[in-house]
């Protein structure tokens, strides 16, 4: 077990994974009780984009894909407020959308190569240390930013409109809502790809609101079950050389399934 | 006095969906701790009216005015608790004890970075005690039955020590007893507290004595101001539907 720790590589990715776990679970829950579920797909194609544009222009894959994802948010959130525009089909076309203006950029500026394959499915081999200290620092603030409204953003998560009429200001903090999952679902592309962080971000919530318990249970749980999934699943997939991000996945996959299982009634 | 400045004003209030009119030409004034019942037909625009007060839909004319300010720069929003039509429909995997909901009449309140005061938790066991919801406390909502439901939803609305409490039809799926109790409480709230309700329901006949005015609404608005008159009230809108309000306009031309 110790053994995969003396390699540099495996530390990064396990600072960057367990750091990834906590964003993308509390970040989660708020995206899953709000049914934005498909957003954090959506977003992970447009920070494909970021990708794409970096690596063509020479600049860091990570930095633009967390630009390109904001702005994506920005769009979507802007189209749900002002034209009321937020079906399936929006998002479904901004995800379609965005995958192809990564794929004709990469292959347009001749970079279509693994490091775009690494990005789909994340790679841990590919963690630099400057990429742990864009995680570790962009995800500090998101976090920040979650634990600061975090009563507000529950509230909206039960009720928009009676969170509205109460003084809530709704619209500002749906904006930095989804400003945050746009920034934690870039970072995440890294390691666990951007093809698998939605499941990452939206099955370890589902799977603790099987046991129906209060809303900061809820959140400890689902911090618990992605933490273990990360864990187990970077683990696994250094001893039996599988990919990391579709390991993880697996994690929690199962994770679902037995509490489903326990919380059968 | 107290009477004299309506906490809620509404002027010559429209509201139009493309083109087609949906409400027409509403005024009317509520004073402080007054109880008024709105009654009418399905469709006829009680919902939309009260949120239009509550500034989630915007009139296609006409003014409203709360606490003596303009909607627009009305801010103070803890003073009205709302309880919406759909309340008690709570998502039962929803991830919230009765105490977690009832915190979140608190949250506007709240500075961001400040967790609840002692005033908070104060005037949360305040709100349960008063709806009888103390002992449900760590009980997930969605388990509850229709009736607790219902009272936490009042619950949470007065955690903010509402002077005005706008409730819409919340008693669907609710049983008869709990339904008394809960018109009970409200008398109640009104009588001791002073309290201000405005309650959209169906049921008009149990609480005629509680009510002070009794508001039909369909497209149009006819207001009853004699609480004696108000079953005689009602039974002419029901007979006369939409053209109660030819009624109306017939009084004030005299
Ligand atoms: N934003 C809107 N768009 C389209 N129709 C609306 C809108 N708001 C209200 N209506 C229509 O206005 C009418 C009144 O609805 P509502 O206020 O819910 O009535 P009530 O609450 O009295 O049953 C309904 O026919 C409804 O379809
Ligand atoms: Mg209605």
């Amino acid at each position: 077990m110790l053994e995969m720790f003396s390699y540099d590589f495996m530390q990064r990715a396990f600072v960057a994974g367990i750091i990834i776990a906590v964003l993308a679970s509390v970040s989660g829950t708020f995206v899953v009780l709000r049914r934005y579920s498909m957003i954090s797909e959506t977003l992970a194609h447009s920070a494909l984009v970021g990708v794409a544009v970096g690596l063509v222009a020479g600049l860091n894959p990570l930095w633009m894909a967390v630009v390109v994802a904001i702005l994506s948010a920005w769009l979507i959130e802007y189209l749900r407020s002002e034209f009321s525009l937020y079906s399936d089909a929006v998002l479904a076309i901004l995800l379609s959308g965005s995958l192809a203006i990564a794929v004709i950029i990469v292959s347009l500026g001749g970079a279509f190569n693994n490091s775009l394959f690494s990005y789909l499915f994340g790679s841990i081999l590919s963690v630099s240390s400057e990429d742990v200290i864009t995680i570790a620092a962009f995800g500090t603030v998101a976090l920040g930013i979650l634990l600061i409204f975090s009563k507000e953003l529950y509230f909206i998560a039960y009720d928009e409109e009676v969170a509205k009429t109460s003084g809530v200001k709704v619209k500002l903090l749906n904006f930095l809502l989804v400003s945050v999952v746009a920034i934690i679902i870039a970072l995440s592309i890294r390691v666990v790809g951007s093809l698998l962080i939605g499941a990452l971000m939206v099955i370890p919530t589902i799977s603790a609101l099987q046991f129906r318990v209060g809303f900061l249970k809820t959140v400890l749980i689902s911090l618990v079950f992605a933490l273990v999934s990360v864990f187990a699943g970077m683990t696994l997939s250094f001893y039996f050389s599988l990919p990391s991000g579709a390991t993880i996945v697996l994690c929690v996959l199962f994770i679902f399934i037995v509490s489903l299982i326990a919380n059968k009634r | 006095m107290k009477f004299t400045v309506p906490i809620l004003d509404v002027k010559d209030l429209n509201f139009e969906v493309k083109g087609q009119s949906i409400l027409s030409n509403i005024s009317f004034e509520i004073f402080s701790s007054e109880y008024i019942a709105i009654i009418g037909p399905n469709g006829g625009g009680k919902t939309t009216l009260i949120r239009m007060l509550l500034g989630l839909d915007k009139p296609t004319s006409g003014e409203i005015k709360i606490f003596g300010k303009k909607l627009e720069d009305f801010k103070k929003w803890y003073k009205i608790g709302y309880v919406p039509q759909r309340a008690s429909h709570v998502d039962s995997s929803f991830p919230a004890t009765v105490l977690d909901i009832v915190k979140m009449g608190r949250t506007s309140q709240r500075g961001y970075l400040s967790s609840f005061s002692e005033e908070d938790k104060q005037f949360v066991q305040d709100a349960m005690l008063k709806m009888d919801v103390l002992d449900l406390s760590d009980k997930m909502i969605g388990t509850l039955s229709g009736g607790q439901r219902q009272r936490v939803m009042i619950a949470r609305a007065l955690a903010s020590k509402p002077e005005i409490l706008i409730l819409d039809e919340p008693n669907t799926g609710v049983d008869m007893v709990s339904q008394k109790r809960f018109y009970a409480l409200l008398k109640q709230l009104n009588r001791d507290d002073g309290i201000t309700i405005v309650f959209i329901t169906h049921d008009i006949g149990v609480i005629a004595d509680d009510i002070a005015r009794l508001f039909t609404i369909n497209q149009k608005a006819i207001i009853c101001n004699d609480p004696k008159q108000t079953l005689s009230c009602q039974e002419m809108s029901e007979l006369y539907g939409i053209d109660a309000h030819s009624l109306h306009v017939h009084k004030h031309e005299h």
